[in-house]
């Protein structure tokens, strides 16, 4: 029986060629679709994965509590909480605290020197909680002694060749010597913690000069190790207050997150997080699915009068109609399967390109089982509902029926609704990702409130005190720069904050305002490009200017100031005064709004050197690095563009709309491929009819306009559903941007022009097909 | 074998009502070769089709060995007419996917038939309607005559009690109608009941006994003599 299913379907298969290859690739294409989805949700959902007890693993992070009943989530903590904390809880078996370097560090063997800036500081429980294999050296607890160093494979490598890295000596800024003590397995590209290499946490202390027992400031991961069966609920809510309880002015409150959603979870309630995209891709990989099996449907029961004499004669042989849907469903099952086998080879095929797109490693996980059970499962399922409805169909004729050559019940109401969900889907997506790529445009090119072309900038490692103001004097003569400045971050994403702010007229109300707060050098307005609206930016001209403020209009406005200009104003314990009010500027990302913020001038903090440069980019840059090398030769020079860090803030948006994108388009496609197979069907059912009309004289234009009339009908109704819904859910996405576009009518209108030419063409080509055939042929074979 | 009371169909479309057949009774005997004739629309198919149980009756009742039929659900008839009746139609109605050992083997994969056995009752039933050597052929690759020879060779490889005809002969040319009509005489002579339509007097000379059909009704039965 099985062998002749599978003569019956491989015969029918070569013989309506055409027929096969739409309804194989419509398949292949939308199995194609899930399966890269999957390997990518399989990715993102397999992050951290690796280490053995993730279970125990929590992320300590703090929810900071504002007057406007606003919730600030982060991931920063005190320096003194991890021990604090392990000492409290007898359950928290080990914790420790993380941080990046601060930028570069320079890691220097002998008279080699390598710039770094994948350092993680972290204490020895680290290797204890997490399970980073340690290749060589000491295994279990690296960081016995103060200065060591663990270096990965790869910066091992790197530095020492194939010779034994263990005991040798690393100089760190040519300042500290520390020791090699192990070294560690390159963290796996599926790591939320990567690192080049690592250090112990005294080196903060001595590298960047920080109070390690300030129970204020927030500026480190607290990641904690737990006793089997703790229950974590009960703990975060021990550990709830336990900041309040030694800063007693505090709004602060500890909560915590289980290491497992570290990758994909928010832990900012408004924010949905990766997780958001893995749900998305999932829904379009299950509407991309269903586009396709509803594709088959309608192609395999556009061919129904094909397959009605077969279906009758096995009947009137003795073929009951279970048998048959068994057959039919058999059928779909197997060009499941035919797709699924082209589908691996496109997935081959198309991986590098969509790792790139997604900016992952992907693989496809043959040998992983139940990457290939839910394969099966994807295959058996598709079949099964593509299957299902012409199984019923078919398995319906009745014999009599088909040996008297009446003509069936129709059921072109079901197909038209199957295709009008297709198209529906279809639009919806196109409209949706037409709104997320104008949205993502938008807030790539929305003016940010300075001028971001033609800025470069330098991050210094150390000295900078000593060198800035030798660069900056060189610098500035070469004819190529306007302006140099400093400051301790780059307003790509600011990341000081503070509430401990005072001001005249301060109320009750405005106790809990947090202000952004960020150091800058003179120039630093002039250099950005910034609109001073009132007052002035800090310059050299006017004196030392060291405690004064400028603060942006949101500030303003929050601190209800009257004059504004020469007010008083206090941060921590610097009183000074107001100078200037710049207009507005984005310093975060433009999901959400620009905060209030206060500039001050404090030379101590400053890393990061601006440089406004002209045109001629690339002969300024040599001069820069000519400069440099003269001024600071043991450091290599590095720089970055602020346009490109800008960029690089999108990247996971804009990756995200592209993969959407594209998805959405092979959506489309198929769906073509659907409104195909109705308009052949409705063709080869009417032929009969349009070749008598043309017997009797009726132009084929009388035909193609009934025809076209009828479709168009369809895919106006399948527009007007996908608009409706895609204008839903687009203005919930953009709810969440405190910059967006307001959705237009022109995508809507795009969607439902091309929908319709799409069917005029299919249409067109349809009735051409026909009316190249004589009436005689057509009659004859009816 | 089988017996008819007052058989009456109705076809009933939007606009019109026909009374396809009109009172049919009608008793036809094992082993016997019934013609049924009368002009093209006067029910004959009907009549054939509903014997066959293709078909309902719209009133009346319809034995078959004994049984009363005309209720059976869609899975009872089918079980029956497997087991029991064999169809050639005038336009022969192969499946065009199917070579033509698989056309005729497909009532015994219905009917459970183990494999080997299968292989030796197609081949046989081939033989004997001198068609072996297409059988890896697909029907559109033959004759028209061929094609009835293996819907011919489909009908009895079930060995049914009961063959029916409709107009067997109605697309082939004289030499190939005569030696289908040949070998539906000898499946007579070894004592398969046949009730076949046609329109040639010729054929039905062959058979016992001509049921002529006018509007629905039975104008005559003419009893031949036996040959
Ligand atoms: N399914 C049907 N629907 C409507 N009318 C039918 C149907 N089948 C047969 N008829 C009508 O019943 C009558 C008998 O048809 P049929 O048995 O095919 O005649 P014959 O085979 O004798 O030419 C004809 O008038 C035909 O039009
Ligand atoms: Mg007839």
């Amino acid at each position: 029986m099985l062998k002749i299913l599978l003569n019956t379907v491989l015969r029918s298969l070569y013989r309506q060629k055409a027929y096969s290859l739409m309804n194989i690739m419509g398949l292949a294409t939308g199995v194609t679709c899930t399966l890269l989805i999957l390997i990518w949700v399989e990715y993102e959902t397999g992050f951290d994965k690796f280490h053995e007890e993730i279970d125990h693993i929590y992320s300590v992070y703090e929810n900071q509590n504002y007057a406007d009943g606003d919730v600030f989530s982060v991931y920063s903590t005190p320096a003194p909480l991890a021990e604090s904390i392990k000492k409290s809880f007898p359950e928290i078996k080990y914790a420790t605290r993380l941080v990046t370097t601060l930028g570069q560090l320079v890691l220097s063997v002998g008279d080699k020197s390598y710039v770094e800036d994948g350092g993680k500081i972290v204490d020895d429980d680290f290797f204890s909680i997490f399970s980073f294999p340690i290749l060589k050296g000491e295994k279990k607890h690296p960081f016995q002694e103060e200065n060591s160093i663990v270096l990965t494979e790869k910066l091992a490598q790197k530095m020492f060749g194939e010779s034994n890295p263990i005991g040798r000596m690393v100089e760190l800024n040519s300042k500290f010597r520390c020791k090699v003590v192990s070294v560690i397995q390159n963290p796996p590209a599926n790591s939320s913690v990567s690192f080049d290499f690592i250090l112990p946490f005294q080196f903060f202390e001595k590298l960047w000069d920080y109070d390690l027992n300030d129970w204020q400031a927030n500026t480190f991961h607290t990641f904690i190790k737990v006793e089997k069966g703790v229950a974590s609920d009960k703990l975060a809510l021990q550990l709830q207050t336990y900041i309040k309880d030694r800063v007693p002015n505090s709004n602060v409150e500890l909560a915590l997150q289980a290491f497992v959603e570290y990758h994909l979870y928010a832990i900012n309630a408004n924010k949905a997080g990766p997780i958001w995209y893995v749900r998305v891709f999932l829904i379009i990989a299950v509407l991309i699915l269903l586009i396709a099996c509803f594709n088959y449907m309608n192609l395999a029961t556009a061919r129904s009068e094909r397959r009605a004499k077969e279906v009758a004669i096995r009947k009137v042989v003795g073929a009951q109609r279970n048998g048959l849907v068994g057959l039919f469903l058999g059928e779909s099952i197997f060009f499941a399967l035919i797709s699924l086998g082209i589908a691996i080879v496109l997935v081959e095929l198309l991986l590098p390109v969509f790792s790139e797109l997604t900016d992952r490693n992907l693989a496809l996980g043959i040998n992983n089982i139940k990457f290939l059970l839910s394969v099966s499962g994807i295959v058996i399922i598709t079949g099964i509902i593509s299957g299902s409805y012409p199984a019923l169909f078919l398995s319906s004729f009745l014999p009599i029926q088909v040996i008297r050559g009446v003509s069936r019940k129709d059921s072109a109401l079901l197909r038209k609704v199957l295709v009008i969900i297709q198209f529906s889907m279809s639009i919806a997506l196109f409209v949706c990702s037409g709104i997320i790529y104008q949205q993502l445009n938008f807030l790539q090119q929305s003016d940010v409130g300075y001028n971001r072309n033609d800025l470069i900038y330098i991050e210094m490692s150390d000295d900078f005190n000593v060198i800035y103001p030798k660069l900056k004097r060189e610098l500035i003569k070469i004819p190529g720069i306007y302006w140099v400045t400093a400051a301790n971050q780059m307003p790509v994403n600011f990341t000081n904050s503070t509430w401990d702010v005072g001001w005249p007229g301060k109320t009750e109300n405005s106790e809990d305002i947090l202000f952004q707060l960020s150091f800058v050098d003179y120039d630093f307005i002039e250099t950005f490009e910034m609109d001073v609206i009132q007052g002035r930016g800090f310059s050299r001209l006017q004196g030392e200017d060291s405690l004064k403020f400028i603060i942006n209009e949101s500030a303003a406005e929050k601190m209800n100031m009257v004059n504004t200009i020469g007010e008083p104003l206090r941060i921590w314990n610097y009183s000074g005064e107001v100078i200037g009010i710049v207009k507005d500027f984005n310093f975060r990302s433009l999901q959400v709004g620009v905060e209030p913020l206060i500039m001050m001038r404090n030379p101590d903090t400053f890393k990061y050197i601006g440089i406004r440069i002209g045109e001629d980019v690339e002969p300024t840059l040599n001069k820069i690095r000519a400069v440099w090398d003269t001024t600071v030769p043991d450091v290599p020079f590095t720089y970055r563009f602020l346009e490109e860090d800008f960029k690089y803030f999108y990247t996971a948006e804009s990756r995200m709309s592209k993969i959407f994108v594209s998805f959405t388009l092979i959506a489309f496609v198929i769906s073509c491929l659907g409104l195909f197979g109705l308009v052949s069907f409705v063709t080869e059912r009417k032929s009969r009819e349009m070749a008598l009309r043309k017997v009797f004289g009726a132009s084929m234009d009388t035909v193609f306009q009934l025809l076209l009339k009828e479709f168009f009908k369809w895919v106006l109704f399948s527009n007007a559903v996908a608009w409706v819904l895609s204008y839903f859910v687009m203005e919930w996405w953009l709810k969440g941007f405190a910059y967006r576009i307001d959705i237009g009518i022109g995508i809507f209108i795009l969607a439902g022009f091309v929908s319709l030419l799409i069917t005029f063409v299919t249409v067109y080509q349809q009735i051409w097909r026909l009316a190249l055939k004589t009436p005689a042929h057509v009659l004859k074979y009816e | 074998m089988i017996n008819t009371k007052n058989l009456i169909k109705i076809f009933r479309t939007d606009e019109v009502e026909t009374t396809a057949l009109n009172n049919v009774n009608l008793e036809i005997n094992t082993g016997e070769f019934v013609a049924i004739m009368g002009p093209s629309g006067c029910g004959k198919s009907t009549l054939l089709n509903i014997i066959g149980l293709l078909d309902n009756p719209s009133e009346g009742e319809l034995h078959f060995n004994g049984f009363r039929v005309e209720k059976y659900t869609e899975r009872q008839r089918t079980n029956l007419r497997k087991e029991n009746i064999g169809f050639v139609f005038q336009s022969f109605n192969l499946i065009d996917e199917l070579t033509v050992f698989e056309n005729v083997e497909l009532p015994l994969l219905y009917l459970k038939v183990s494999g080997a056995e299968r292989k030796r009752r197609v081949n046989e039933a081939l033989e004997r309607m001198n068609i072996a050597h297409r059988a890896k052929h697909f029907p559109q690759q033959l004759s028209g005559g061929q094609q009835q020879r293996v819907a011919i060779a489909r009908a009895v490889i079930s060995n049914p009690k009961l063959i029916l005809a409709d107009e067997p002969t109605g697309n082939l040319d004289s030499a190939n109608g005569e030696e289908v009509m040949n070998l539906l005489t000898q499946l007579n002579e070894e004592g398969t009941t046949i009730v076949m339509v046609t329109h040639s007097p010729s054929d039905a000379d062959r058979s016992h006994r001509i049921i002529q059909l006018f509007d629905g009704h039975v104008v005559t039965e003419n009893m031949r003599q036996k040959l």
